[in-house]
């Protein structure tokens, strides 16, 4: 069994490793576009913010999406696995592949924050609301797609996933606990900054336990 | 391998009957001689995608007709039986002979006749 | 080696919201090729996936191989060989990825075997699999399970598609895998030619149904056409196993498929011709008589 997992776990990196190489890729000269000054801090942020849900929708959609759709599925249920299995490699695997990307970017960002004279370091608990935010996201893009067949069902997901980023930036910036102290010259790790980690964490637990509770209980495929 | 063994699925008779008369004929003509051990049923359908199932009832029915000799477990073999090969031919004449002699009364041929007619086509074999 | 069945089903119900897989019993014996045959929609996809534990039944048993599915069906797919026609492999990596990718998984591959069949096949490991063409992607997944020797292959209309040489091969490489008596192959088939040719066993499904399942030489004895021509005024005695009758003046033609000697007797000297019936002619007149049946 664990040869299996790591034999298909391993296919995953393989079949995207042009898309994890490239986000990676898109995501660091963002990030260096960005440490160029004002104007292009703006572009490069939006660039590495881009990249880094635009890889993880893409890796969501395509490996699991995609699979049902492209028959590729029949061909990896014909090999000696059972229905969980299969779901709980496909978490496993798929989340690897967005951790790559995401850990080079998310290091890259704070990084950034923290060399970067014109950056002050109160930008670093919003840096990692945002990384944590992604992570959060792509989970709950990932477990939708583990759940539902319906194309309709997964670009809503999307679409709304989407707007939450833009909602979330925008409530950052509303709140005052943590507005305040974005561009004070050291982090302040207050009490809602945790407590907003707190939600990410938790969204990211359930909707990676959701799978093996009920997606891998499935008995029909196809 | 068996390559000259062919079955036809559009000759009107059944696939193992094809087989029974294959093997009948090379057995006959001296190519299988007494004794000697035919494929097994498995290698046979292999070696003529065929099915085992057709294999095994032209095994069946050869070794009824005591062609063939089939030992458990050893295998099946051309059946021992003395002049066999030509008891075989010896029916085939007979079979040519009774249609011989039918025409010939068709015709309002003389025993005679028929006679002289034979020992013609006795003297034009010889001289090939 | 215990002589289990390679397959069990025991009166097996799925049922779909415009479709029902009802009452279906099937078995498979070690050394057997068993061809599964029926229109389509009848049902032959489903009971293929009921087999390889892509669906579960609602109600009756399945054992592949001994092991019951789909509970224990990552067991048994280490020697089931599964291949249907709606297959696709990773269309971003090559063949020989495919290949190294089962190679690893499947400690029974053999790559001398897979060696020839690439050769016989015709096939690049170096190609992508998304550059070949239908007919060489249904011998690219055939390969990977053929390479693996598995004790049983489970197949889904393997040769649809295919050109008559790549069929023929095929074909050879199916006999071959029975040349060992604990193999054997369950592949469902439109091509009643190839079904005739290499089965053992047959077993005819319609509408969901199983109406027929024996031995193929026992289909090809037990059916006949028969025309008679009968003199005015006479008519025929009442026949059991009649399947169809046909009557054009004074000339009849009966479908039967208990023919046996004394039936010939029995029918006296009317009779003017006999004919064998081969599968897709008994498939078809078969399928027909049980929907008759099922009408009334």
């Amino acid at each position: 069994m664990n040869m299996l997992t790591s034999k298909l776990i391993a296919k995953e990196f393989y079949l995207h490793r042009w898309l994890i190489i490239g986000s990676t890729i898109a995501g660091v000269v963002g990030l260096l576009i960005a440490a160029e000054g004002k104007v292009r801090f703006n572009i490069g942020m939006l660039m590495w913010l881009t990249t880094i849900v635009a890889f993880g929708i893409m890796l969501a959609m395509i490996s699991i999406g995609n699979e049902r759709k492209e028959r590729t599925l029949q061909f990896v249920l014909s090999l000696p696995l059972s229905h969980g299995d299969y779901v709980r490699i496909k978490v496993v695997g798929l989340l690897l592949c967005f951790l790559v990307p995401w850990t080079v970017l998310g290091v890259g960002a704070v990084t950034l924050v923290l060399v970067m004279p014109n950056l002050p370091d109160g930008l670093l608990p919003f840096a990692v609301l945002l990384c944590g935010f992604f992570l959060a996201n792509y989970s709950l893009v990932l477990c939708s797609a583990l759940h539902t067949a319906s194309e309709g069902v997964m670009t809503l997901v999307i679409i709304t996933t989407n707007m939450g980023i833009t909602l979330f930036i925008f409530m950052i910036g509303a709140i005052p606990s943590l507005n305040d102290h974005l561009f004070a010259p050291a982090p302040v790790w207050n009490s809602t900054f945790w407590t907003v980690l707190g939600v990410e964490a938790a969204t990211l637990v359930i909707t990676l336990s959701l799978p093996y509770f009920v997606a891998a209980r499935r008995r029909d495929f196809t | 391998m068996y390559s000259g063994i062919n079955i036809s699925q559009t000759d009107a008779r059944p696939m193992y009957q094809q087989i029974m008369e294959q093997i009948r004929a090379r057995i006959a003509a001296g190519d299988w001689p007494a004794g000697k051990e035919l494929p097994s049923i498995r290698a046979l359908a292999a070696a003529l995608s065929v099915s085992v199932i057709t294999t095994k009832r032209a095994y069946l029915d050869l070794e009824n007709e005591g062609v063939i000799v089939t030992r458990h477990g050893k295998g099946s073999f051309v059946a021992d039986v003395n002049g066999l090969a030509g008891e075989l031919q010896e029916e085939k004449l007979d079979e040519h002979l009774a249609a011989a002699a039918g025409i010939g009364q068709q015709l309002g041929l003389s025993d005679e006749d028929l006679a002289a007619r034979l020992r013609r086509a006795i003297r034009n074999v010889d001289k090939k | 080696m215990t002589p289990t069945k390679h397959i069990e089903m025991l009166n097996v119900r799925k049922a779909f919201r415009f479709f029902t897989l009802e009452d279906l019993s099937l078995n498979l014996e070690p050394g057997q090729i068993m061809g599964l045959v029926g229109p389509n929609g009848a049902g032959k996809s489903t009971t293929i996936r009921l087999l390889t534990g892509l669906l579960a039944p609602d109600a009756g048993e399945i054992r592949v191989l001994g092991h019951a599915m789909p509970e224990a069906q990552a067991l048994a797919k280490r020697d089931i060989g599964f291949v249907s026609d709606e297959m696709r492999l990773f269309g971003h990596a090559t063949f020989g990825w495919h290949m190294k990718f089962i190679s690893s998984i499947y400690p029974d591959w053999d790559e001398q075997y897979a060696k020839t069949l690439v050769q016989r096949f015709g096939l690049r490991p170096e190609q992508n699999v998304s550059g070949l063409s239908s007919g060489e992607h249904v011998k690219a997944v055939l390969l990977l399970a053929l390479a693996r020797r598995p004790r049983l292959l489970i197949l889904d209309e393997p040769t649809s598609g295919l050109d008559p040489v790549a069929r023929h091969e095929l074909l050879s490489e199916f006999m071959d895998v029975l040349r060992d008596e604990n193999r054997s192959i369950l592949f469902s088939s439109h091509n009643t030619v190839d079904v005739e040719r290499i089965s053992d066993r047959i077993t005819f499904i319609d509408r969901g149904r199983l109406i027929d399942s024996s031995d193929k030489e026992d289909f090809l004895e037990r059916w006949r056409r028969i025309q008679l021509q009968l003199p005015a005024g006479a008519t025929l005695p009442d026949l059991p196993h009649l399947v169809s009758r046909v009557d054009d003046g004074q000339f009849v033609t009966l479908t039967t498929n208990r023919y046996s000697e004394d039936l010939l007797a029995f029918l006296g000297n009317g009779v003017r011709q006999v004919q064998r019936m081969n599968l897709e002619e008994i498939f078809v007149a078969n399928v027909m008589h049980h929907r008759e049946l099922r009408g009334k």
